[in-house]
């Protein structure tokens, strides 16, 4: 219970303090000098030399945008077009304009990228929207192919994203919320939910750790992460990001949030739970036979990434009375003249192939393939060779590797290669034993973890046994016609009777 | 303001306790009945599982089974009784209650006891793992790091709420599956010829056996403390109870059964620890020395005993001074099983003491106390009258 | 709590002694380890120690070292190896155990007392007795195989296989020798120093926990162990059928053992027990050289024939029981379970004698090949 209310009575605390400052919005009146309205701006945004500032009707009126921000063409459209024909007037009048007397609020719209109209003798400013739009094309994301499926992705624009999740879900419940985040980045970021589904205790909880955070710069979602997550000393990413707006709309349809910043092309998507890093949208695309049988592939994957170095060490190092008979020589046989411990070895294997990885990737596409075939190949034949590690030992560390990239989540693979190493050391020094104890502390700690309120290792504990339906397993759609229970969804039911049809069927045939 | 709302809640919830319930209140998090159930497994089946066949086969020889039956029933009989003193009281656990019911002084007085009967039975389970480990896997490793090791993965788990504790214990018995289909592979080398003639020990013996067996059930006073945090009518509730004894009951059963047939009654009188041993002979194509791996397995579920004991000492020793919260009375606690856990020596005649003593004190603060309060509370006629009064 | 778990996992490396850590690297591994009795009743053990030098690709040459040492019990002569060899002598993952005939003519248990014992010792070895010395079958040097523990063990295996022994390994014994009423029989092994070869030579009957210096030839070994109801993949019998062939070969008729089952009943009338033993087969003919299985007749000849010679050879194997009062069958211990008073007064010692053992067995000719 105290700790609930731990969290419970920081997350007040944190919206006292969020709600101070948010309520100083600065206001500045316009003043009916044309000049001082000017005079104010260009003093405010510093002089900056990208600022235009275009005088027209003979100094009575001016036209103040960022050159690097406004799109000539719209400026044209929008409104020289009508300078042009000589109807000043109807400029202040144009449909797309928007007025307002606060120069604050002109400012900040400047730095958006509009337009901003002021005349001789009027308080009314007019905010024209002229952003240019500079956008990477809809791209399949690198890092979450899939074979069947959408081959959209997002994208930096952050109204791009939510154009790609509104066309994929037409209803009127799909709620999207703004915050400006970053004192000095003015971060645009977006929550998005199905108002409805989504436990409205989780929106306000995210809204609130929102409102705290009081950095000076949110570059991305990332950064947003570790401000609002729950336990940021855990290993474990609390928080799904993906680039795939299928994801994201069944991610909301289960009752989640999406969190997503302005340029950046991924989204966060929490509450979120350990196993859910184990989906991807190929399970669904595929037959459900064969989207349990990698799932279960996927979640074998887990214990080998995990454990298996452990493993080998335990028994080359404490218990070589597990291996069978007919394996106990050979393996004898290839350990034999190695020099070093067999704890010694792995951590070098384990730190060349983590090596490897992070060269292949700094490294540009054609040179890092090549750095992948000669540490790869050459270091893991040379190493067996010159005697300094066992064969077996490569074959594990190399397995365990695999093994981690299976997890279709970047995060939680680079933790699975992390969570490694104490149980290399757990193995090396008590065995069995201590592999033991090492699972038990994660699996502890995985039980312990909440994300936003529910808990991470559901729905395996608290076991939830019809939630495991699509877990470990991922049975046929129209089984899982409950939402998981996880994220809390409002509306729990997702899907009613839809093969009614086959008994009808069969009643005709029967006619 | 919170703890208001669970004394409110929790009668007109007793019975809505389907899946939607759970929703509103997230913040008043209760255990289901199966986490109930595991809770109560996960804490009776630990360090005694391995030995339990050697010492009934011990008192009663190879009536031991009956013997192990026959402890079943009383026990069975004697968690009737417990639930009718936890029924009592829907909202308040053992240590609310005593004092209630003992006044003040005493009640503290029995506080303290349990407390410190906690912190004896934690210890003594420490002890027996740390010598089981070390006779069988790791005979040089220092006793100290066996015993922190466990004491921190048992603080690990209890110094967060009761649920996530349930949760752990749920997930955990994933691994007696795993311990029940390897003891079912014994199986093909049993003799079922080593049970008869059934009987034939003498009625004497048979009793002396169910000492034994009683002995293993001990871990049920847990019910005493959970009992208020779980969802359900008191009927659904003893229904819980009485499967999760019937479970252990035939999970002891079971490996009761597999060592006396595998065995046979000459050899058990060697063999200390049977189910470990017997799983020693058998190899498969991908693993030999099975044994291993129970070993590592069972370590988990003591783990699990090891923390309920150590979660109830620390529920008693805040109470007991009334704290707020429990973590510094956990690590109190911990402090004084690292102590406590030293005392005996590595000598197997003081553990064997030490062990007897403890279990002794076993029947006083499972089976007589609680009785004693329940008569107690039948004579005062103290109830707690729904939501009237909460903590 | 999270940084309660670094704190442990960095207390753990700063503190990692590996108390606990014996590298398989440096082990000598003992697959095979045979015991004889010595004149002086001291032990003789002999080890044979394969080490496989590394070549560059995959697992190379393989040598062998075969060690004996003297001394006064088994862990003792453990450790005067371990003083001739490099490395340490681990015998956790021994395969085959051979025993000599003297020593298992003594009590079996006191030698392999320190493999009951220790945590590490593999109780899933296979245990055999060799005629004359254990250290013999261990030293014999055998060209085509690499080592003698694959010998040794593919032997006993395939021994187990075919029906011929029970595939006893140590754990196993270890009941049958505290279990009064029931004994057991182990694999028994010649040398053939001529041949260069280790032979399979039937079973060797155990009382109690000794060798009675009898054995069951290899074909009473296959009757026993289905009378006993302990077929293996495998049995094969191999009978003479008839007189009348024109060359020898023409009187045999070998069966295979498709399905057999065994049934012990045991019953007493005073002090006096009675065993029924029945036996139920279903064979093939897999080999009658005199061919013409062509008619019912035929076939019912043969197999009236085949009940007879089982029959009497079951006669002969409770004879051999009898003489030797090797209880393999278990008949004490099922008189002690189902009639306690009769067990009482029975003499222990030599309990078999009286025991009146009724065999009947039955076949069904279920086959004959592929040819009449």
């Amino acid at each position: 219970m105290g700790f609930f209310r731990k969290i419970f009575q920081t997350g007040e605390g944190q919206q006292e303090k969020a709600s101070g400052p948010s309520v100083k919005e600065p206001q500045q009146p316009s003043f009916l000098k044309l000049s001082a309205n000017i005079d104010y701006l260009t003093k405010a945004l510093k002089n900056s030399s990208d600022l235009k500032v275009r005088i027209l009707n003979d100094g009575k009126a001016a036209l103040l945008y960022y050159e690097s921000l406004a799109d000539q063409e719209k400026l044209q459209k929008k409104i020289f077009s009508q300078i042009e024909s000589g109807r000043w007037e109807e400029v202040l009048d144009l449909p797309h304009g928007k007025h307002t007397e606060n120069l604050e609020e002109a400012l900040k719209t400047l730095l958006t990228g509009h337009a901003v109209y002021v005349q001789e003798g009027s308080t009314t400013l007019t905010q024209f929207e002229v952003t240019s739009q500079f956008n990477r094309s809809v791209e399949e994301p690198i890092n979450e192919r899939v074979v069947r499926g959408s081959h959209e992705g997002f994208v930096e624009n952050v109204m791009i994203n939510i154009n790609l999740i509104r066309k994929r879900l037409m209803h009127r419940d799909l709620t999207f919320q703004y915050f400006r985040v970053g004192k000095k980045t003015n971060t645009n970021i977006v929550l998005a939910f199905m108002d409805g589904i989504a436990d409205p205790n989780i929106i306000e909880q995210v809204t609130n750790r929102i409102k705290s955070v009081t950095s000076d710069a949110i570059f991305s979602p990332g950064y947003m992460e570790e401000f609002i997550e729950d336990a940021p000393f855990s290993p474990f990413p609390q928080m799904m990001s993906t680039e795939r707006p299928d994801r994201a709309v069944a991610n909301l349809m289960d009752g989640r949030v999406l969190l997503m910043a302005e340029g950046s092309p991924t989204a966060l998507v929490l509450p979120v739970t350990f196993f859910m890093f184990y989906q991807s949208p190929d399970d669904y695309n595929s037959r459900w036979i064969s989207g349990t049988f990698i799932r279960l592939i996927r979640l074998m994957s887990f214990i080998i990434a995990i454990g298996l170095p452990a493993f080998y060490i335990a028994i080359i190092g404490f218990h070589y009375e597990v291996l069978p008979d007919d394996l106990i020589l050979p393996v004898k046989g290839s350990i034999n003249e190695i020099a070093y411990p067999p704890i010694v070895e792995a951590l070098i294997m384990v730190i060349i192939v983590e090596l490897i990885r992070e060269s292949g990737i700094r490294l540009p596409q054609p040179i890092g393939q090549t750095i992948g075939i000669v540490g790869g190949l050459v270091i893991g034949d040379a190493v067996v060779q010159a005697g300094l590690i066992s064969n077996l030992m490569v074959i594990v560390v190399a397995l365990t590797a695999i093994a981690s990239f299976v997890v279709p989540s970047y995060e939680l693979s680079t933790t699975l290669r992390i969570l490694t190493f104490p149980l290399i050391f757990f193995a090396g020094t008590l065995g069995f034993v201590g592999i033991v104890f090492g699972m038990l502390f994660i699996l502890i700690h995985l039980c312990k973890l909440e994300s936003f309120g529910t808990p991470y290792f559901a729905p395996v504990a608290p076991l939830r046994i019809k939630d495991l339906k699509d877990t470990f397993v991922r049975l046929p759609l129209f089984w899982l016609d409950k939402r998981p229970k996880d994220a809390k969804p409002v509306k729990s039911k997702a899907i009613g009777e839809s093969r009614e049809w086959t008994k009808i069927e069969r009643q005709q045939k029967r006619k | 303001m919170k703890d208001s709302r669970r004394g409110n809640n929790s009668q007109p919830r007793t019975n809505t306790s389907r899946p939607n319930g759970n929703q509103k209140n997230q913040k008043k998090q209760k255990l289901s009945r199966r986490q109930f159930f595991f809770v109560i497994i996960q804490t009776q089946i630990g360090v005694g599982i391995l030995s339990l066949p050697y010492d009934l086969h011990k008192a009663a020889g190879k009536d031991g089974w009956i013997s192990l039956i026959g402890a079943g029933l009383v026990i069975a009989v004697l968690l009737i009784l417990i639930w009718l003193l936890a029924k009592r009281f829907p909202d308040k656990h053992l240590f609310d209650y005593i004092g209630i019911l003992l006044g003040k002084f005493l009640g503290k007085c029995v506080s303290l006891m349990y407390s410190v009967y906690f912190i004896f039975v934690a210890s003594l389970v420490l002890i027996l793992y740390v010598r089981m480990i070390n006779i069988w896997i790791l005979p040089l490793t220092p006793r100290s790091v066996l015993i922190v090791l466990m004491i921190l993965a048992g603080l690990y788990i209890a110094s967060s709420s009761i649920t996530v504790l349930a949760r752990v214990y749920t997930i955990l018995s994933v691994l007696l599956v795993f311990l029940i289909i390897g003891f079912s592979y014994v199986l093909r080398e049993i003799q079922l010829i080593y049970l008869f003639p059934i009987g034939t020990e003498g009625i004497m013996k048979i009793l002396q056996g169910m000492n034994a067996g009683a002995i293993s059930f001990l871990g049920f006073v847990v019910i005493l403390l959970v009992y208020p945090v779980v969802k359900g009518t008191d009927k659904e509730k003893l229904w819980t109870i009485m499967t999760a004894h019937g479970f252990v009951l035939f999970f002891y059963l079971f490996t009761v059964f597999i060592s006396f047939t595998f065995f046979g009654s000459e050899e058990l009188k060697l063999v200390p620890a049977p189910l470990l041993y017997m799983l020693k002979a058998f190899e498969f194509t991908v693993v030999s020395r099975i044994d291993l791996f129970f070993l590592s397995i069972w370590i988990v579920s003591v783990t699990t005993s090891f923390t309920s004991y150590l979660y109830m000492s620390g529920i008693g020793f805040s109470s007991l001074f009334n704290a707020k919260r429990q973590l510094p009375a956990l690590i109190v606690s911990a402090f004084l099983i690292l102590f406590v856990t030293f005392l005996p020596g590595n000598e197997e005649e003081s553990i064997i003491k030490f062990s007897t003593w403890i279990s002794r004190g076993g029947y006083l603060f499972s089976g007589i106390l609680p009785i004693f309060i329940l008569i107690i509370a039948w004579v005062r006629k103290k109830k707690e009258q729904g939501s009237e009064s909460s903590c | 709590m999270l940084k309660k778990g670094w704190l442990v996992i960095i207390c753990i490396i700063l503190l990692t002694g590996c108390w606990d850590q014996r590298n398989f690297k440096n082990v000598k591994l003992v697959l095979t380890a045979g015991f004889d009795l010595m004149e002086d009743g001291q032990i003789n053990t002999t080890v044979s120690l394969p080490t496989i030098l590394r070549s560059s690709d995959g697992a190379g040459q393989e040598r062998i070292q075969v060690v004996s040492a003297i001394g006064r019990t088994p862990r003792d002569t453990r450790d005067k190896i371990d003083r001739k060899i490099s490395n340490s002598f681990a015998a956790s993952k021994l395969e085959v155990l051979l025993v000599g005939e003297e020593l298992a003519k003594q009590d079996l248990y006191p030698p392999l007392d320190v493999f009951y014992r220790d945590p590490r010792s593999n109780l899933n070895a296979k245990i055999a007795v060799v005629k004359g010395e254990a250290s013999e079958a261990i030293r014999l040097k055998i060209e085509q195989e690499s080592r003698i523990s694959k010998y040794l063990g593919g032997l006993l295996q395939a021994m187990e296989n075919t029906t011929h022994s029970p595939g006893e390994n140590l754990q196993l014994i270890c009941a049958e020798m505290f279990e009064p009423g029931q004994d057991f029989v182990l694999p028994l092994l010649r040398v053939n120093e001529e041949a260069s070869l280790i032979e399979y030579d039937g079973l060797a009957l155990f009382n109690e926990r000794s060798y009675t210096g009898k054995d069951l030839d290899q074909e009473e070994a296959v009757l026993m162990m289905l009378l006993n109801g302990q077929k293996g993949k495998t049995a094969r019998m191999t009978f003479k059928v008839r007189e009348d062939g024109k060359q020898r070969i023409m009187n045999y008729a070998t069966i295979h053992v498709y399905r057999s089952n065994s049934r012990i009943n045991v019953t007493t009338s005073g002090s006096n027990v009675t065993a029924d033993i029945k036996l139920h087969m279903r064979v093939d003919v897999i080999e009658y050289p005199k061919n013409h299985l062509e008619t019912v007749k035929e076939v019912k000849k043969i197999k009236k024939e085949l009940k007879k010679q089982l029959t009497q050879k079951s006669e002969e194997i409770f004879a051999k029981l009898k003489d030797t009062n090797s209880d393999v069958f278990g008949i004490g211990r099922r008189v002690a379970a189902y009639y306690p008073d009769v067990w009482k007064q029975l003499d222990k010692k030599n309990y078999l004698e009286n025991v009146t053992f009724n065999p009947d067995i039955e076949i069904v000719i279920q086959q004959h090949g592929i040819i009449n």
